[in-house]
This record gives C-alpha cells, structure tokens and sequence, in this order.
C-alpha cells in the first residue's frame, strides 16, 4: 500500500534544508508510521535529491513525524536552478513510499 | 472579571499576498489586532536591490493599496503590526504616514522599528556562511545585504508607546503576533512558557491561508470547500488557550488536520523551534476541534532564547536564465532528449561565464529526478534549461539556445525565456547583544 492511502504531509524549506511532516488520516496507524516510515527509508526514497542527512523527529502528542532533510535544495532556494526551488512537491514523494501494513 | 484576551488575525503571509482576505478580516470587527507578514527568504535580498536602485523604494510594494485599510482599521481602534518595511523601514513609514494624512487620518501613531539591517557587521567581520562553505569576507564584493531577525521586543515597546501602526524591517514571522499578544496579556517576554504559547500562536497565523486549507488539498483524499475563497486565520488567545477560527463564510477549513501540517511546518525539531523570542517546544500540544472550522490549541512550552539572532546574507550570484519548449505526441521523450544533446553542445561554445547548468524535462524528471517514475511514456514534455552566469550577456546567450530550438528537432514548441538577476540569501548567526534595535513613533 501506499503511504498516501493512509497518510497525508506537507513540506516546507529553510534555505537547503527541508522539513517534511507526516500524519496518519488515523491516530492508530501512528505506530505503523513509526515502523515504515524510516530515516533510511526516506533517505532512499529521495536519493541524489538530498546530498545531507535525513533526520526523524517523532510527535506521539499528535501522531506525527517530522523529517529534516538537509543539503535537499540543490543549494538552498534562491540558489538552486531547480524548477521547485522549494520542495514543496516533496510532500508527495514521501507519501509515495510503500507501506507494509501486515504484521503490525 | 474577565481574564485577558485578544483577538488578532492574519493580514497577510508574503509580500504578494492577496489583499481581499486582509480588509475582509479588518472590516469584519472580529479582531483587535492585526499582524502582517510581507517577507520570505529571497524578499530582502530583492527589496534590496530595488533600494540600490533607488533610494526611495526597498519597502513592501502594497503600502498604497494598504492605506485604506490601515486608516479604517485604526479608526475602529485596532493595531497592526507588520515587517512592511523589507530593506527600507524609514520609506515604508513615509509612505504610510503620507497615505493616512492625503486619507484625511491625523493623529495616528505610527512606529518604526529599526536595527535589523546588519549589512556592516557581514562586510566588516567575518561571518560564517555555513550553508556554502565560506565566509563573509571570502565573497564580500558579492554581498548585497544582511538583514538579522528581530523578535517581539521592540514591538511590545512600540505598543507600549501608543502605536496603531508598528512597522519594521526583518521582523520574524511569529514575532509580530508575540508582539501583541504579550503586549496584551501582560505576559513577560523572559516567561518563556508564556512566549511559546504566544509563539505557538503567531506560527498558526503567520502563514495564512496555508492554516485554512491553502497548500493542503490532495483530491480524493483531502478537499476543503470553496479553495478559490480562502478566509486568513485568526486567535481569540487568552491565559488558558487559543481559539484559532476564521471568518465565516469564507473558504476552506480550520481542523486538527490543516493545524497539525501548520504547526509543524518549517520547525524543524519540534521540541527546539528557535525564534529570536524562544526556544519553542511544539511537541505536546494539544488540538481540539471545538466547533466548524474552529480548533482550541494549548500546551505548547518554551525555553530560553537562542543567544544568536539568525540573519540572511543576500548574495549576488550574477544572472540566472531559464528558457522552455514543449514537444508533444509521439517520440516526444526522444525529441527532448535529442534537444537537450544539442543544448549540451551549444552551450559548450558560451564560455566560462555560465557558471552552472541543468536541463530538466517537466512531465518526466523536472521535479524528482529519478526518484519517482510511474510510466514508461509520457503525451508531452516540457525541456526546462536553467543556467547560472556571470554575465547578463551570457545567461542571454544560453537562453537564445532554446529559443533555436525551433529549428529542431521537429516539432518543438511554446518558448520562453527569462533572464534575471540572481540574488540568492544564506543563513548566518550573530551573537545577539551585537544587535541594537532602535524604536520611534511618528503622528500624521
């Protein structure tokens, strides 16, 4: 299953750094977030898009997780000759990924 | 008797945001307060370079279109505050001051504050530019600007001082809602707890219509009603909570949904949200649905204030040029990619003054590379070619390659080229006590 089915997101940008947040439609699927939804994963997901790191904060208080993506814009948004110098379609990748919902 | 409260709403979330919202907002009598944030990343860098241009301009572009709004808003007793004045406070005020006197508005206070503009202290130190591996003083001849980020501070003492109208340069975003809120409340700025919940507030409202439903609909799974008439955001805030709402019959909605992508938009790690007035923590805070398009929010704490004040280097990185054609139906993918070899060649005969290239094909790979490929074929692409150079002449040059893409391969379409500056901005840090800010408030 797709990520999207279960989940939606938004991204945002500072500089070359991009922040993207995920929740569930359903605060119980939190947990499976957690599970499949990894810094590695994303990481792969977005490959030569991001030259940084990936960085996962976990917000059980409101059953969200908030990626930090560093060196992700192509050098920063008023740098990079990117057509969406902003990543603001990043929040469509990430819910691209696919999700193994069995065994949670 | 009643404990404390306000009601502010949002004016405006860019410097080209829409105007009805706003005087809708501000003839509604729904709030007391207003705060406008005109100003993104690249927004300084350019008013910047207007003002080189001209001394006289640099400041946000809709001050005119504002005035009526201004003095009918100040005439019901409300209070604005705004970073209106982007690289040019003094005209930003001058301009306002001049509008409300010619709108027959006399004896309103006005308050400029200044001191964000940190262009000396980037091209006579040495600051660190983290984010390209280098140093004010390694690229000075290119700097055009610096400009810190100012905190809630001056604006409680602008308020302090009688201000109907509070303007600045590079206030931050949620600042100018802290501002009023404190202000209001009587809430201490170093009551850090207190800070972050007036902050927690002011990041809800200073995006606008992105905590409406803007930027937040993902058909089927996410629709908002009416998107083509997004009301802006606004908070009844008192000791306890905020109610964040938004005027009724406007489009979109206001729900957990569309706040939780709002809050944890652009923070980073929640628990460290760092402003110029806090270190915010985001991570326990609690929303209510309370009623349509109606959310409490409350929970939200802080802690000491970061000891630098983050500033934006802007950057003269020459001429930036982008140049487009379309190919469509059969072969198209082949057609482009057959364009873009011979784009490849051309430019190979520019010179060293491009100083850095991508080609892209919208409709295949403009957006994520190879990251994403659901089909093996597309009806029609789009070749983008976007180039850095250091010369006007150059970046002309490599777009007018395009352009004769006319001429093959077959069927190529629909240009367009653009050539423009290219400023881009970069982060710094300066230690916070190198910053002064200076208030002052004028009548008309």
């Amino acid at each position: 299953m797709k990520l999207r089915e279960i989940a939606y997101a938004r991204s945002g940008d500072k500089s070359d750094t991009s922040n993207i947040c995920v929740f569930p439609y359903d605060d119980s699927d939190y947990p499976l977030l957690v599970r499949e939804v990894t810094e590695d994963r994303v990481a792969t997901l977005f490959g030569n898009l991001v030259r940084g790191e990936v960085t996962r904060y976990e917000i059980p208080a409101n059953a969200g997780l908030n990626f930090v993506l560093t060196k992700a814009l192509g050098g920063g948004v008023s740098l990079t000759l990117r057509s969406d110098p902003h990543g603001k379609s990043f929040q469509s990748l990430i819910l691209d990924m696919d999700i193994d919902v069995g065994s949670a | 008797m009643a404990s404390p409260s306000l009601s502010i709403g949002c004016g405006s979330a860019y410097a080209n945001d829409r105007l009805q919202p706003a005087f809708d907002l501000a003839r509604s009598g729904r709030v007391q307060y207003m705060g406008f944030d005109c100003l993104a990343e690249r927004t300084l860098a350019l008013a910047q370079m207007r003002k080189l241009a001209d001394p006289s301009k640099g400041q946000d572009e809709r001050i005119a279109d504002l005035v009526p709004l201004v003095a009918e808003f100040t005439d019901s007793g409300g209070r604005i505050v705004g970073n209106f004045g982007a690289a040019n406070p003094a005209a930003a005020v001058g301009e306002f001051v001049d509008g409300l006197r010619r709108a027959g508005r006399t004896g309103v206070k006005v308050a400029i504050i200044e001191g964000d503009d940190v262009f000396d202290i980037a091209v006579h130190e040495d600051l660190e530019l983290p984010e390209l591996d280098t140093s004010t003083q390694a690229i000075r001849d290119q700097i055009v600007s610096a400009h810190a980020y100012i905190g809630a501070e001056p604006i409680v003492e602008a308020l302090e001082r009688g201000a109907q109208l509070v303007v600045g340069g590079r206030l931050a975003d949620p600042s100018l809602f802290v501002g009023p809120i404190c202000h209001e409340l009587g809430w201490s700025l170093d009551d850090w707890n207190r800070v972050g919940e007036a902050t927690l507030v002011g990041h809800l409202l200073e995006c606008g219509v992105h905590s409406t439903g803007g930027n937040f609909e993902d058909p089927p799974h996410r629709v908002v009603p009416d998107p083509w008439n997004l009301g802006f955001p606004l908070a009844d805030v008192t000791a306890d909570r905020a109610v964040v709402t938004k005027l009724p019959g406007t489009g979109g909605a206001v729900d957990s949904r569309t706040a939780r992508t709002q809050i944890y938009y652009e923070i980073h790690d929640p628990q460290h949200y760092l402003t110029p007035d806090v270190t915010a923590d985001f991570s326990s805070v609690r929303i209510e649905e309370t009623g349509r398009d109606m959310i409490n929010v409350s929970g939200a704490r802080g802690s000491a204030r970061p000891s630098n004040l983050k500033a934006l280097v802007g950057v003269n990185r020459g001429f930036k040029g982008v140049g487009e054609i379309t190919y469509g139906g059969p072969g198209c993918l082949d057609r482009a990619r057959r364009a873009d070899e011979i784009l490849r060649h051309r430019l190979a005969t520019i010179g060293d003054d491009i100083t850095d290239f991508r080609i892209d094909l919208q409709g295949w790979n403009s957006v994520f590379g190879d990251a994403y490929r659901p089909v093996d074929d597309v009806a029609e692409v789009r070749l983008r070619l976007a180039i850095q150079a250091r010369t006007r002449e150059a970046a002309a040059a490599a777009v007018y390659e395009v352009e004769y893409l006319y001429f093959g391969p077959a069927g190529g379409g629909g240009v367009v080229t653009s050539v423009t500056p290219h400023i881009a901005v970069t982060p710094a840090y300066i230690p916070r006590d190198r910053i002064t800010t200076r208030v002052e408030v004028v009548t008309t």
